[in-house]
């Protein structure tokens, strides 16, 4: 048998609701206080009202006002060049004779 | 039911919608008084509606335990996020058990306050309703809208682990 059986605990409770119930506020002062507490939930219900209202009119404002073309980068593709880093390896001597076309000259005439 | 009988209902349950109150709110008194009457504003602004399934003060104890639920998370969100003091004032119960600002003086009862503040939310408030509230098993079970064998577990367990602890602090 435990020290605190069912009954034991049971009167140990009651004589906590002798004690809390000697230091409950009255009724009346209790429902004095729901005026105060009605005021500050609809203080509450207004201000998140009133915070929401303000994001949907910011939000409302950037969709008309806002910056409706979006910013493009325009690139010139004719003076773009790219090489990749390994293209020096077809750098071969005299290449340029197979890009160009060979002209013939004699005494500084070009020849037809 | 008409607001003026719903006020002398409450009339007749306030001592134990308080001491309920202040179960709920880990005996922090003005946490209690606050809740109390938030849960007394449902209740007559009609936000919380008796509709007769259950005894009126298994509904009136259930206001009261959701109440301070809201209010705890409140209180969290109030700790966690500044900007929530502003949409939802100032905080109310944290719901956490403070040793130091419990109702009672009696040396037995501070001891019986201070073991319970230990328990489990569940077990502490079965225990409570029970002990305290003189409620049955069942109708604890529908204060806290769990199922009648859930309530009966926490009832045992947290039965067990107050007398432990009770034991312990007069050893």
């Amino acid at each position: 048998m435990t020290r605190h059986s069912d009954d034991e605990l049971r009167a140990q409770f009651q004589a906590l609701r002798r004690d809390t119930e000697l230091g409950a506020p009255v009724f009346g002062a209790t429902m004095s206080g729901v005026p105060r507490q009605r005021r500050r939930a609809a203080r509450a219900r207004r201000r998140v009202a009133a915070i929401a209202l303000g994001a949907a009119t910011g939000v409302a404002l950037l969709a008309v006002f806002g910056p409706h073309r979006r910013t493009t980068v325009l690139v010139d593709l004719a003076a773009a060049r790219w090489e990749a880093p390994t293209d020096f390896l077809l750098r071969a001597p005299g290449a340029e004779l197979l890009r160009t076309t060979p002209t013939f000259t004699l005494e500084g005439r070009l020849l037809p | 039911m008409s607001p003026d009988d719903l006020a002398a209902q409450l009339e007749q349950l306030h001592a134990a919608a308080f001491g309920w109150a202040l179960s709920c709110c880990g005996w922090d008194r003005p946490a209690a008084e606050d809740v109390l009457q938030a849960s007394y504003l449902k209740i007559l602004d009609g936000r919380a509606r008796f509709d007769g399934r259950s005894a009126f003060r298994t509904w009136v104890f259930g206001v009261i335990r959701r109440t301070a639920a809201e209010a705890r998370r409140r209180a969290v969100l109030w700790r966690w996020l500044p900007l929530a003091r502003l949409l939802l004032g100032p905080a109310g119960a944290d719901g956490r058990p403070d040793p130091e600002a419990v109702l009672v003086q009696a040396d037995e009862a501070a001891r019986l306050v201070g073991a319970l503040a230990r328990l489990p939310d569940r077990q502490r408030a079965v225990l409570h309703l029970v002990f305290y509230e003189d409620l049955t098993i069942a109708e604890a079970a529908g204060v806290l809208g769990v199922a009648l064998g859930t309530a009966r577990t926490h009832y045992e367990r947290g039965k067990m682990a107050l007398r432990r602890m009770l034991e312990e602090k007069e050893r």
